[in-house]
């Protein structure tokens, strides 16, 4: 086994895993940052304001806080380049994946029919603007009570 | 170095290779096997929470339902990532103990993961009976949930609290086919006319021959509706079922056909609409905000003027009809005494008459629609969380805009995310009885990297769900 060891040279081996000390100190990280989000999450005018920023930050949070948890309790942070192979892989297939449900599912309702929005929710006053601009460039234009009820609502 | 002299003995002293084992990881077997497979889960997962963020970006705009729409609440939330937070710190300070023979330390460590995790289940367990108490579920028939208000929302609402009124109303009646003399006897009515007394609900019908009379009259109003004086009289107000049975024949009265009315005759598109909506936000307000329910209060009270000055209008309209009335009836009595021949226009004038009481027989109804809405507005200022809120047992559809679409995806991502949990107890409680010492150490720390994918689901989760 030594031999083996010795062979690959830079092996896991070299660095040993901390102590305990340190997983509790990740672990409070990991609390703090759970409580950074809340708030971002919690934040009225943020949310009323700027929910994109709101979005960006809880993400960020939710990136870093899963970065603790592979590096340190996972131990990826310790071990050697097979990490790269098993990991790196999978994530650009999920952000591929993520990006292909965009055009299909993620614009959908760019490409509802006047039937499908019957039984559609309603887009909310403010955003009703958007939905008329979609239907004329259609041009369906906004007919019967929908219509209406929207060049009023906005 | 040491490498090439050891080929070099090898080849040049005893004429055969050596075959070494080496494996092509640097890493066991089982470890491989586990990063192999939490690769795909990186994966699956990814495909689920992906989803889910390109369906809520991508639902008609502004509709996707807030968490507290649907009842999340996010400190539960923050609850559960501490658990699970803690319990990943948990399973590696057993890896710890155990790499270090340190086998109590490490089978307390590990029994408190396995705890944790129970935990997480039960909170889970919790959130999921409150979002059914709520009728929010995944799939028909069971959800309650509708896109928007319209005129299938009010079909839904009027199916239900007929059905309801129905059963209230068979429930009361065979109430008192089992037990015709049932209730406090009254001693007026043990002497008095059995079938009369048994027809006004029977408080005290006499017990011998009035039975037969009794049942007979009430199998009679098996399925009929029963009129809510009566009932109030006779059958005392701490019948739940006749309470239930007065709340839902109000509802539907005052509240769901005079808005159905609105909804089907008012010219205006607008109102049309607004009377649907009425309807929605008095069964589930969508306003959890501060100020949401003053908002409603202040519709409530606009609509309250409204109709206050439409009954004055009824009212001063009546007068008006009633002097006409006056008017007609005295040249009618002329006519009378002048004896004329003239036929044609005394019946003129009878067509008339009637008429104008017909009008005065319309206005008073609509007075007592307004009376009855009126009434049903204090209601619903009352019930500051919706009439589902306020009757657990009522049951009606809720709106929630693409509500629909975001039961599906909470109950499929949290469900795989709590079959993952189980997965990993399971694993707990096979493990939990064996001897956690250094030899097992490879064992723990599978088990712990399964658990900490766990918890790494769960920290994309928790954002997503309860706090966008």
């Amino acid at each position: 086994m030594a031999h083996t060891a010795h062979d690959h040279g830079h092996g896991e081996e070299h660095h040993a895993p901390p102590g305990s000390g340190k997983y509790w100190a990740v672990f409070f990280g990991l609390v703090g940052l759970t409580v950074v989000s809340v708030t971002v999450g919690s934040s009225r005018a943020l949310r009323e304001n700027s929910p994109q920023v709101m979005w960006a930050a809880m993400m960020a949070v939710s990136c870093a806080k899963a970065m603790l948890v592979i590096l340190f309790f996972m131990h990826l942070k310790w071990e050697a380049n097979w990490k790269y192979v098993l990991t790196i892989p999978a994530s650009i297939m999920s952000i591929f994946l993520l990006l292909m449900l965009i055009p299909d599912i993620g614009l959908r309702t760019r490409n509802y029919s006047e039937e499908r929005w019957l039984y559609a929710a309603q887009p909310a006053a403010h955003h009703a603007e958007e939905k008329k601009e979609t239907l004329h460039e259609k041009g369906v234009g906004g007919g019967g009570d929908e219509g209406k009820a929207f060049e009023h609502s906005s | 170095m040491t490498d090439a002299a050891l080929h070099a003995h090898d080849a040049h002293g005893h004429g055969h290779l050596k075959l070494v084992y080496q494996p092509s990881l640097p890493i066991n077997n089982g470890k491989l096997f586990l990063w192999l497979f939490l690769s795909t889960e990186i994966m699956f997962f990814a495909a689920l929470i992906g989803e889910y963020i390109v369906l809520r970006f991508g639902a008609p705009s502004g509709t996707w339902p807030a968490p507290h729409d649907v009842h999340l609440a996010e400190w539960i939330g923050a609850l559960n990532t501490g658990v699970l937070l803690f319990s990943s710190v948990t399973i590696v300070m057993a890896l710890e103990a155990a790499k270090n023979n340190q086998t109590g330390p490490a089978k307390a460590w590990f029994l408190a993961t396995f705890l944790l995790g129970s935990v997480f289940l039960g909170v889970k367990a919790y959130e999921y009976n409150a979002k059914f108490q709520h009728g929010i579920y995944p799939a028909k028939p069971h959800s309650l949930i509708h896109e928007k208000a319209d005129i299938y929302y009010m079909q839904a609402a009027r199916l239900r609290l007929e059905g309801l009124q129905r059963s209230y109303a068979d429930a009361i009646t065979a109430k008192e086919l089992k037990v015709p003399g049932g209730g406090p006897p009254a001693p007026a009515a043990a002497t008095a006319d059995s079938a009369t007394a048994a027809a006004q609900g029977a408080p005290g019908a006499a017990p011998a021959e009035g039975q037969p009379a009794a049942a007979e009259n009430a199998a009679a109003k098996v399925g009929a509706f029963l009129e809510i004086d009566d009932l109030t009289e006779a059958q005392g107000k701490n019948d739940p079922d006749v309470k239930r049975y007065i709340v839902v024949t109000n509802l539907l009265n005052h509240l769901l056909k005079f808005s159905e009315q609105i909804a089907a005759t008012d010219p205006d598109p607008i109102q049309r609409r607004a009377a649907m909506e009425f309807v929605a936000t008095a069964i589930y307000p969508l306003h959890h905000g501060p100020g949401g329910h003053e908002q409603f209060v202040n519709v409530l009270a606009s609509e309250q003027t409204r109709l206050l000055n439409e009954k004055d209008a009824i009212a001063k309209q009546a007068k008006e009809i009633e002097s006409q009335k006056e008017e007609k009836l005295k040249t009618l009595d002329e006519l009378e005494k002048a004896a004329t021949q003239d036929e044609a226009a005394k019946t003129q004038l009878k067509v008339e008459l009637n008429a104008l009481d017909n009008e005065l027989t319309s206005g008073s109804l609509r007075a007592e629609a307004i009376d009855g809405r009126i009434k049903i507005h204090e209601e619903l200022e009352h019930a500051k969380e919706g009439l589902n809120e306020e009757h657990h047992w009522l049951r009606l559809p809720i709106k929630i805009p693409s509500g629909n679409m975001w039961a599906s995806t909470y109950f499929l991502m949290t469900g795989f995310h709590a079959i993952h949990v189980l997965v990993g107890l399971i694993a707990f409680a096979v493990v939990l009885p064996k001897r956690l010492d250094a030899t097992r150490a490879n064992l723990i720390e599978n088990i712990g990297l399964y658990w900490h994918f766990v918890d790494l689901v769960w920290i994309f989760l928790f954002p997503l769900l309860y706090l966008f």
